[in-house]
């Protein structure tokens, strides 16, 4: 029986090392760029920039791309030596976009290329309106915690919200300003749990454990690509622990278009070589969709137009989080001297408790002291001339944070995915999306309390920044577990095609408010186990 | 990328300049990181809004600390897009890369002292602050009284076709068409020549470059035709390229072929085949003061521009006879600039207009429908008083010359 897992991001990861554990041979397609190796382990980010040849290509690119220009907005932008993600600029790229502008990856490994590392797990209020229990994901978490190194704590102020999560590592180092954070978290707990807010250590993917040879060591660049590989990455020790398998067979240079229907199922996969151009069919007897919420649609809706073309090719959903930071100034910081070393993502988190309704009662939010990273749009921003903005700046840094609320999203009429014939654009593929209003107050309310939470805590917010629709890189949704032929059944497997299955975030009914990857590996994981073949 | 001193003023800053910004900063200047500066300003014209009205004036001032220091404040307030807010965030994103400029950046007052620093700072920004309203004022006046004799074009949008864009003339047309966001078709003699001029442009730069040898028959219009380019697609043509051999006898037949031949046949090959057509357009005719006298020992230079000013004259009345009035014609007789075909002298430096002010005048000319321009007019005022005075007294004048 030959099966294909397409796509080698963490869903297909996962969804081939459990087959491949069940004892079935698997063969994954994928486009399979990957990226080159990153310079200098073990040196600080701004180290860097006395040990390379040329630091401002390295920082900046060679014609200056990542600096931001004034009048923008814009406060970071992706560093230039890191190129797995890919934009409308991408040859591959087929996304048309009407108010929703993603990124995507078609580098072994995927999007958790940039993974910030959280590791959470969907509980049961998470869960809500799937069509699968806690009880049937927590043995897939257990099973990929078991694959994946998770630091973080024991117990603290969060384990009662985040059920499912089972942290092998210890958790990673605070920063000073972290702890001076803590610290007024303390003296202020029973007032802030009052508002709904708490404050606890980030669970991250990150080996932590300094008797592994691959344990972080502070190096302060994981934005830049973590040079000791310590953030987990499925394109590198999921999928070397597939290898392992005799029956497992890596095909890069493929990119599946559609899959051919037959009486009820499907036949083969049409795709696209990457090398020579040319499309081919190759016959297949069982595939997992695991492209990408965004792919794996754009898979779906180009079959369902050749299975069924009397039927409008559309998705029933697309989903993303909307990510808003609150930029904010702990005073207490203010003339503090910056740590040497440390790590770059967040090590703090904050849970922001709400009561049952609509949306999710946790809504997940990253505390974030500034770490290293290029200062010059966050000097520009400053409501002074240059000179003084630059002073001002380098007083405040240590004092200076931000806090990235993540909003959950559900499947809401006209946001959706629309296969086009735009003249040479055959097959592409249209993002629809508009943010659903009720989402608007919940967003505002919110933001009030963590803002009240923040003055609690001596920080002072300042400001709020909205990402455009499409930037959260939290895509689902797409052929979302339910009933109808644009649907799964809650096993992952396509209501139209009875030897597909949706492997990834494509199948997720709702998007929480949680980071997904870790949700995306047991999905993954828990299609590939029950799947009946 | 090669960088020959700066392509586009409005955006890049020279070396002294530079440095007055480092020093503003508190920061090193470095040679290595200017090059890539100034690299980076040379494609702003094409990546950014381009300033207008007042904050295009701002931008021609040049940087000193004092200037420097009310620019920052002033654009920060009022233009924030402004050419030196681009600067400033360069210079800044540049320096934070480097080893020893990021120290330099961050080097900041800690415990205690940072409060008394701050208070110390914000104090002495809002006295500056009232300074650079001041200076901000005085300029404003500056630029509302020059006004009248200020002609502002855009050029967003146009198409210009400029011939021997590779140097003099022709080359700072070319730069400041594109810098006022106009689409250049340039064409230069060779192929080493477009080479060069490639590698010094900004890739974001609209300017497309052709080989044409206009010494040879017919050349500018086959070109143009096998790079797929039509009449009605050129919104101005400026004829620019020439040739002028000094020291050679005004009966040298193989020089004065050429002479007429790149100066003069070579416009009406051309003319033959912009004017075909009904599309509204200009065509420029760069020509010479020299045109109005004669002068030995250039193999026929003042004659074959003679012959193109009042053939472009004669053509002019043509198409007003066969109703193409749609085709406005221009032509320019610079006198005395400074240009790859003249040595500078000390009193001469004083009374030349500056190439890139003769191309400014001669693109904002042509848009605006003028049908001559001789810069600079005391220059053309003195050689028409010359004329006037007879053979004689131009014989004795201009046969001195060497």
């Amino acid at each position: 029986m030959k099966i294909v897992v397409i796509g080698a991001g963490v869903s297909g990861a996962h969804a081939a090392l459990t087959l491949l554990e069940r004892g079935f041979n698997v063969e994954m397609w994928d486009v399979g760029r990957h990226e080159d190796s990153f310079p200098e382990p073990g040196v600080t980010f701004h180290e860097l920039k006395n040990r390379l040849d040329d630091p401002v290509d390295y920082f900046l690119g060679r014609d200056l791309d990542a600096l931001v220009p004034p009048g923008r907005g814009e406060l970071l932008r992706y560093p230039p030596s890191r190129h797995f993600l890919a934009s409308d600029k991408d040859p591959l790229w087929n996304f048309l976009s009407d108010g929703f502008a993603p990124l995507g990856s078609y580098h072994r490994g995927g999007l958790a290329n940039g993974w910030g590392a959280n590791a959470l797990s969907f509980d049961e209020d998470d869960l809500a309106g799937w069509p699968v229990s806690f009880s049937e994901m927590d043995s897939a978490y257990r099973t990929v915690y078991a694959r994946i190194p998770v630091a973080g704590p024991v117990h603290d102020d969060l384990s009662s919200q985040l059920a499912g999560s089972y942290p092998s590592q210890p958790p990673i180092r605070l920063s000073s300003a972290d702890e001076r954070l803590t610290r007024a978290y303390e003296r202020k707990k029973s007032r802030l749990h009052g508002l709904g807010i708490r404050l606890g250590l980030a669970r991250l993917a990150v080996v932590t454990d300094p008797q592994h040879k691959d344990a972080c060591d502070y190096c302060d660049r994981c934005l830049w690509g973590c040079p000791k590989d310590s953030i987990y990455n499925p394109g590198r020790s999921t999928l070397q622990a597939c290898e392992s398998f005799e029956g497992f067979r890596y095909v890069p240079g493929r990119r599946v278009l559609s899959l051919v229907p037959g009486e009820g199922k499907i036949t083969g996969i049409r795709f696209v070589d990457t090398g020579s151009g040319q499309t081919h069919v190759e016959t297949c007897d069982v595939a997992f969709l695991a492209a990408g919420a965004l792919e794996t649609g754009a898979i779906f809706l180009r079959s369902l137009r050749a299975a069924r073309p009397d039927i409008s090719p559309e998705t029933e959903g697309l989903m993303d989080t909307t990510v808003l930071k609150l930029p904010y100034v702990a005073l207490s910081g203010i003339g503090r001297p910056p740590d040497s070393r440390s790590f770059q993502y967040n090590r703090l988190i904050m849970g922001i408790l709400g009561e049952p309704g609509p949306w999710p009662r946790y809504l997940h939010a990253e505390v974030l002291h500034l770490p290293s990273l290029l200062y010059h749009p966050l000097i520009e921003s400053m409501p002074f001339g240059s000179r003084l903005s630059k002073k001002l700046f380098f007083v405040l840094k240590s004092a200076l944070g931000v806090v990235s609320l993540f909003f959950p999203d559900k499947i809401t009429p006209g946001n959706r995915q629309v296969l086009v014939n735009a003249g040479e654009q055959q097959e592409a593929v249209r993002l629809c999306y508009q943010e659903a209003n009720e989402k608007s107050a919940y967003i505002t309310q919110s933001v009030a309390r963590v803002r009240a939470a923040l003055w609690r805590l001596g920080c002072m917010p300042k400001g709020i920044i909205q990402s455009a629709p499409g930037s959260g890189i939290h895509y689902a949704g797409t052929v979302p577990m339910g009933k109808g032929i644009k649907r799964c059944d809650a096993t992952g497997r396509s209501n139209l095609f009875a030897n597909v299955y949706i492997a990834d975030g494509a199948a997720f009914p709702s998007l929480p408010s949680k980071s997904i990857s870790m949700s995306l590996a047991a999905h993954a994981t828990r299609i590939a186990r029950s799947a009946r073949l | 990328m090669m960088m020959q001193g700066r392509l586009f003023p409005t955006w890049q800053i020279d070396e002294d300049e530079y440095r007055t910004v480092c020093a503003y900063l508190g920061i090193s200047p470095k040679a290595h990181l200017y090059e890539k500066v100034s690299a980076y300003l040379a494609s702003a014209p094409f990546r950014f809004k381009r300033p207008r009205g007042f904050a295009l004036f701002l931008a021609g001032v040049r940087l000193t600390r004092f200037r420097l220091a009310r620019m920052d404040q002033a654009t920060r307030l009022f233009f924030p897009e402004h050419p030196v807010r681009h600067v400033l965030n360069c210079v800044i994103g540049l320096h934070e890369c480097d080893g020893e400029g990021y120290r330099e950046l961050a080097s900041a007052p800690a415990g205690w002292r940072a409060a008394l620093a701050i208070a110390g700072w914000l104090t002495g920004y809002g006295f500056a602050l009232m300074v650079t309203l001041a200076w901000l004022g005085w300029n404003f006046l500056a630029y509302v009284a020059g006004t009248p004799f200020r002609r502002e074009q855009n050029l967003a949008g146009k198409r210009i076709l400029i011939t021997g864009v590779n140097r003099g003339l022709g080359r700072d047309l070319m730069l400041h068409a594109l810098e006022q966001g106009a689409e250049v078709i340039g064409t230069v003699r060779s192929q080493e020549a477009l080479d060069n001029l490639a590698a010094e442009l900004p890739r974001e730069a609209p300017a497309r470059l052709l080989v044409a040898d206009i010494s040879q028959p017919g050349a500018l219009p086959r070109v143009l035709t096998e790079n797929r380019t039509q009449a009605e697609a050129i919104d101005l043509a400026i004829l620019c390229a020439g040739v002028k051999h000094g020291g050679t006898s005004v009966l040298a037949m193989p020089a004065l072929r050429e002479t007429f031949e790149v100066n003069y046949f070579s416009t009406v090959d051309f003319a033959n085949w912009f004017c075909a057509g009904n599309s509204r357009k200009s065509l420029v005719l760069v020509s010479s003061i020299g045109r109005w006298h004669g002068m030995h020992l250039t193999g026929g230079y003042n004659a074959s521009k003679a012959a193109l000013s009042i053939w472009g004259e004669s053509l002019e009345m043509e198409l007003r006879a066969v109703g193409k009035q749609h085709i406005d014609i221009m032509i320019v007789e610079p006198g005395i600039f400074e240009s790859g075909m003249m040595k500078r002298s000390g009193v001469a430096k004083l009374l030349l207009t500056s190439r890139r002010d003769v191309a400014k005048q001669i693109l904002s000319g042509a848009m605006a429908g003028k049908k001559s321009l001789r810069p600079p007019f005391w220059f053309a005022v003195l050689t028409w008083a010359v004329c006037l005075g007879g053979r004689n007294l131009r014989y004795r004048l201009f046969a001195r010359i060497k």
